[in-house]
């Protein structure tokens, strides 16, 4: 089964970075890695596995760290790699290296979740409007958004 | 010397504000500059706090043209998440909107396309046939855009006998005049010159800029979610995927316009294979603790849900990536090296639904002057001065 | 003289500036379906035009973002008197589905001062050429009175 197969390469390159993987469904899989190991693990799937499409990057924010998933995916598989990243020091590497096209995926990571990443070709924000305070990121549990006050026109405040 | 050209946020061109920085030498554009944010509307955070049901109408109106390939890969996503199947029907009707979806898409483009290389007469003939799909989905959903036909479990309508006699009546109509657009598109001179050789990406770069969708498929590259991932109906329904080898606009306009013929045959097929029973099961607010990732064929390209759940009936995080936001890297990889002609055509050929916008400023760095240019104003540039330029032969190879 | 010409020009030929300022573009989509053969609105004079200079009607789909705030009102500021902004659908009314949200400022009233709203989500062709012929009638109604008080 791909799946297998695909497993039991990146336990052979990763060895005991690879922290767990799961097969829950057909034509999934999720592994686990930290944060620091991510170069490495990016390097395995682009020549080991063979897999050249980034999908996209989606940022979560458990409370107790952050974790970035990768998502991968080519004809036989979706793999999803978990990089676990600790909120006192958010901070990874590219891995634009190896999949340059996931540049916009990481600049939008960097505004959303404020989680800087190291030797980013281009560091600039993607999403946030020009007059956006600084420090203030959207998707992390801890930030509330406030409504703008609402004016009626014509009518009475 | 070089000219740094901006293009502001409103222009004709494009329904979308857009705005693009280019450098540029002489007519030839160096380097391009993207910088999004004039749509971002924070839906991801806005997601958290409604239901899943709720969710189902905010993720339809990420975008007008493709809401029905947000709603299906989202609750594609949340079913798998609460482990319930829908039945056979309800997954058939699901595919017959999807491909009814994807034929208004590729009709609106083409006459985009057309109306970018400045053939308005070809955009008038594909918008007025793309009224009759227009009609034939408010029969069967009650509505031209935004037909909330899913939910969680399946569908909400049933077809009966004599809106299926009326869709597969229409479909003779749409597949004569898709002919008449091939022979159009693929033999008519000035279009074809106009539209060859512009935006060029060769497949290396198109694999490693992660280009997804007919942007990728028109450089040889074979990628296509319904047959690599197959959801809904689509592990059923026989069908090609279609690719093309010129890797320029004439080969996206090549795909798109193959892709519609495949979609009649797909739209027959369901209709004439239709099953019987229900096209729901019912399913439970709360969705237990997972997460799942969920694809799409989206007529733009792979269009890819992450959803993580807590067990409440609120999800913990949608992750929604649009299609065009992955064309990006491959546009700036087109637009150098181009003519600034060729901008406004290059931009529609990924077919963007800009659900988060971009900006366009082109510095002259020749004077050091910096001046907005409007799209309009690029366009008429652009018809000038390809008037200007005599008819080149040889650069097409006849036939095609 | 000159007065009555001119309005009669601005009511038989309205020209329109479609400005989108961050919608799905469901509503822009209906904007331009009501250019195409079917429902054929240049019959009628209306043209779509490049340039807030040139136009009569802003025509103005989706919610204002906080980004597109300054951009609306200079757009705005652009477009010579007398003109006449219209909120199609309901993003440009109060904010459709996107109220909340961290980056959403509401309707487009909240930027800019609105004559016509036409709501749907996204209001058909025809609910969006209703609500410009009704716009037109309202302005025409008042400008004869301007002209009767004037000839008195």
């Amino acid at each position: 089964m791909d799946e297998e197969k695909i497993i039991e390469q990146m336990r052979n390159c990763l060895g005991a970075k690879l922290l767990d993987a799961s097969c829950p469904a057909q034509r999934r899989i999720f592994v686990k890695v930290n944060g620091a190991d991510v170069t490495a693990a990016a390097r395995c799937i682009r020549e080991t596995v063979g897999i050249t499409h980034v999908s996209t990057i989606s940022g979560v924010d458990t409370v107790k760290a952050f974790e970035l998933l990768y998502h991968f995916a080519d004809n036989r598989v979706c793999l999803t790699l978990r990089a676990i990243i600790s909120r006192s020091e958010p901070e990874i590497e590219t891995v634009t290296d190896f999949f340059p096209g996931a540049i916009l995926y990481e600049r939008e990571i960097q505004d959303m979740l404020g989680i800087r990443i190291k030797n980013i070709p281009d560091p600039r924000p993607l999403v946030l409007p020009d007059d956006w305070p600084a420090d203030n990121y959207p998707l992390r549990k801890d930030w509330v958004c406030t409504r703008p006050e609402k004016k009626i026109p014509g009518g009475k405040k | 010397m070089k000219f740094k050209i901006p293009i502001g946020p409103q222009h004709p061109a494009l329904k979308e504000p857009l705005s693009l920085r280019m450098t540029l030498e002489g007519e030839i554009i160096k380097d391009v500059d993207i910088r999004l944010g004039y749509n971002h509307r924070g839906i991801e955070k806005l997601a958290e706090q409604k239901t899943y049901i709720q969710n189902i109408y905010l993720m339809e109106r990420i975008c007008g043209i493709c809401s029905h390939s947000h709603t299906t890969c989202y609750v594609q996503g949340v079913e798998k998440l609460l482990g319930i199947e829908p039945p056979k029907r309800g997954l058939y009707i699901r595919t017959l909107i999807a491909e009814l979806e994807r034929v208004h898409s590729h009709l609106l483009w083409l006459g985009v396309a057309a109306h970018e290389s400045g053939f308005d007469s070809f955009f008038m003939y594909t918008w007025r046939d793309r009224e009759v799909v227009m009609d034939i989905l408010e029969i069967l959903t009650g509505n031209r855009v935004h037909y909330a036909i899913n939910t969680i479990g399946g569908v909400r309508r049933d077809i009966g006998e004599t809106e299926r006699q009326k869709v597969l009546d229409s479909l003779d109509l749409l597949r004569k005049r898709t002919e008449y657009y091939t022979n159009l598109g693929t033999t008519e001179p000035s279009f074809v010159v106009r539209i060859t050789g512009v935006g060029k990406l060769s497949p290396e770069k198109a694999r490693d800029l992660c280009a997804v969708g007919p942007t990728a498929r028109a450089s040889g590259i074979c990628i296509d979610v319904r047959k690599d991932d197959p959801y809904a109906a689509y592990d059923e329904v026989p069908f090609e995927v279609c690719t093309a080898d010129t890797c320029d606009v004439l080969g996206r306009v090549v795909v798109r316009v193959k892709e519609l013929l495949q979609s009649y045959n797909i739209i027959e097929y369901l209709l004439k294979n239709l099953p019987q029973g229900e096209v729901r099961v019912r399913a439970g607010r709360k969705v237990p603790p997972g997460e799942v990732v969920s694809r799409y064929e989206a007529p733009r390209g792979e269009n890819i849900h992450y959803i993580k759940s807590n067990g409440s009936d609120k999800p913990e995080r949608v992750k929604v990536r649009a299609p065009t936001l992955a064309n990006y890297p491959a546009v700036v990889e087109m637009l150098k090296k181009g003519f600034i002609a060729d901008i406004p055509l290059i931009f529609a050929a990924i077919d963007p639904c800009i659900c988060c916008a971009e900006r366009a400023f082109i510095v002259d760095t020749k004077t050091g002057q910096e001046g907005i240019v409007t799209m309009s104003a690029l366009k008429e540039y652009a018809k000038k001065f390809y008037q200007a330029r005599r008819f080149e032969k040889g650069v097409v190879q006849w036939p095609l | 003289m000159i007065e009555r010409l001119v309005t009669w020009a601005r009511l038989k030929s309205p020209w329109i500036l479609h400005l989108n300022t961050g919608a799905c573009n469901a509503c822009d989509i209906e904007v331009i379906a009501a250019l195409t053969p079917r429902f054929d609105v240049e019959r009628f004079g209306i043209l779509l035009k490049a340039t807030p200079r040139h136009a009569d009607v802003i025509i103005c789909t989706g919610p204002a973002t906080r980004q597109m705030k300054d951009r609306l009102v200079r757009i705005y500021e652009q477009t010579p008197d007398p003109k006449f902004v219209v909120a199609v659908g309901a993003c440009a009314m109060s904010g459709c589905v996107y109220r909340g949200a961290y980056n959403i400022l509401g309707g487009v009233d909240q930027v800019i001062p609105v004559d016509i709203y036409v709501p749907g989500c996204p209001p058909r062709p025809d609910a969006i050429i209703d609500g410009v012929v009704k716009l037109l009638t309202a302005f025409e109604k008042k400008q004869k009175e301007i002209h009767s008080h004037a000839v008195k």
